[in-house]
């Protein structure tokens, strides 16, 4: 699983990238977090407001900080989407 | 890098401390002048305006249903309605500095194109709501509606021009659109949502107002009492707690700033000679609006900190013409914004953005000058 952090390094992505390593180890999962800065690269995803955050190409959350108790239940529901053939 | 930089603005200060002539007459007057602005700004708008002010934005980042505007902002939208949208909702969308660049990177590659991203790029931090309420509760309301009305048309202005200059390099780049309704959107009615609004903005108004005082306290407890009320029985409890924590989240990034600004303009007062302020600035004349275009475009305002410092300036014998236009560029162009947007937009695009917004705001200004005595 890959995990993207979309935001040009404002206080809020980096509050989410914090949470969402956070998150991850409440869960005891592994996934690579990358932080996505450049704004190409942000847009090229659709996310007009930052912070946004992209679990394996796909974007679940964008224009806030979620809880890290909401990442968690986004990195689940996307881990039931992927197991489902 | 990091550490060097912080180990030079200490010890600039130490050797300010150590070598500055604190008994000369020059220095004194200018920490008093500073101090007693401080105390002008605690006591006449602190309560009044700037806490209702942050609570309006807390509310417009917690309530207002932002994928619906930016929906408006996408390619399948009618230019009549992109550029009045894209207009205004600076104040809407763009409540922290950081969000505008991507939202106008998105506009212009994958939404409305050149001409709204570059309306929503200049009303971003042009029409940041609480700077408009502090401009009204310092300066008169008179100024706060005319820089709101100066800025949005200026922004339709400067992106109809940027769309027919630019015309080949607009089109859609790709990409399907935008991904919304991710989350942040409340599942209120428009009339709770802009009720509250309402309510919060009238209690910074009835402060305003000069009617009898216990008719002003009536009114005021009267709508915070309808605010609770809503509160209480319409918003869940989770969204509350969110928009306490904008309110505040907000308040701590600005109010230092504000604070060391408002103390920096009474210094101004003392320091700068009056005549050389009404050289420059003291007429309503196109040079005068020239001056403070290109100063308002160079020089980097902290948010709020332009209202202290153009009160200041026009205590000096600024003219309102001038004052207006520093305030059309002062907060959407600085030294700083303008390297980025070399970067983001090109050299070319970049400059024909930056001289238009300049002599957009001088017209402005000017024209402010002459009919708002």
């Amino acid at each position: 699983m890959t995990i993207k952090v979309l935001g040009p390094g404002c206080i809020n992505c980096k509050t989410l990238e914090r949470r969402t390593l956070e998150a991850l180890e409440h869960l005891n999962l592994q996934a690579e977090v990358q932080k996505v800065e450049d704004l190409d690269g942000i847009v090229s995803y659709g996310v007009m407001r930052t912070p946004g955050l992209v679990i394996d190409e796909k974007v679940v959350w964008q224009g806030g900080v979620p809880t890290t108790a909401k990442i968690q239940e986004l990195i689940l529901a996307h881990e039931t989407r992927a197991s489902q053939p | 890098m990091k550490e060097w930089t912080k180990f030079s603005v200490l010890a600039g200060a130490f050797l300010l401390f150590y070598f500055a002539p604190m008994d000369a007459p020059i220095v004194i007057s200018s920490l008093s002048a500073g101090m007693t602005l401080l105390q002008e700004y605690a006591r006449l708008h602190v309560l009044t305006c700037l806490v209702p002010a942050f609570f309006i934005a807390g509310t417009i980042a917690v309530y207002v249903k932002k994928d619906a505007v930016i929906n408006l902002l996408g390619p399948a939208t009618r230019k009549s309605i992109a550029y009045p949208v894209a207009s205004v909702s600076g104040g809407i969308l763009a409540v922290c500095s950081c969000t505008i660049l991507p939202l106008f990177t998105g506009i212009y590659k994958r939404g409305a194109g050149i001409g709204p991203a570059v309306a929503f790029l200049f009303t971003g931090p042009a029409i940041n709501v609480t700077a408009i309420l502090l401009t009204g509760s310092v300066l008169g309301w008179d100024f706060a509606v005319s820089r709101l009305l100066a800025a949005t048309t200026i922004s339709i202005v400067a992106g109809l021009i940027m769309s027919v200059v630019f015309r080949d390099h607009d089109g859609n780049k790709g990409g399907n659109g935008f991904a919304t309704g991710m989350a942040g959107d409340v599942p209120y009615s428009n009339f709770t949502v802009l009720s509250f609004l309402f309510l919060q903005l009238a209690v910074l108004i009835i402060f305003s107002l000069t009617i009898p005082s216990f008719l002003k306290a009536f009114l005021v407890i009267l709508s915070v009492l309808a605010i609770v009320a809503i509160v209480f029985l319409k918003f869940q409890r989770e969204h509350t707690v969110e928009w306490l924590e904008q309110t505040w989240d907000l308040t701590k990034k600005i109010v230092p700033y504000l604070f060391v600004g408002v103390f920096m303009a009474g210094i101004i007062e003392v320091v700068i000679p009056q005549e050389f302020v009404t050289a420059l600035v003291g007429e309503n004349s196109l040079p005068a609006n020239a001056v403070a275009s290109t100063f308002g475009a160079f020089m980097y305002f902290a948010t709020l900190t332009e209202v202290p410092i153009v009160q200041k300036f026009m205590a000096l014998g600024m003219e309102r013409g001038p004052a207006m236009t520093l305030f059309l560029t002062g907060n959407a162009l600085s030294l700083p914004s303008m390297l980025v947007l070399f970067n983001v937009m090109g050299k070319k695009q970049a400059g024909v953005y930056i001289l238009l917004i300049m002599s957009l705001s001088v017209v402005a200004g000017w024209l402010f000058g002459e009919l708002v005595p």
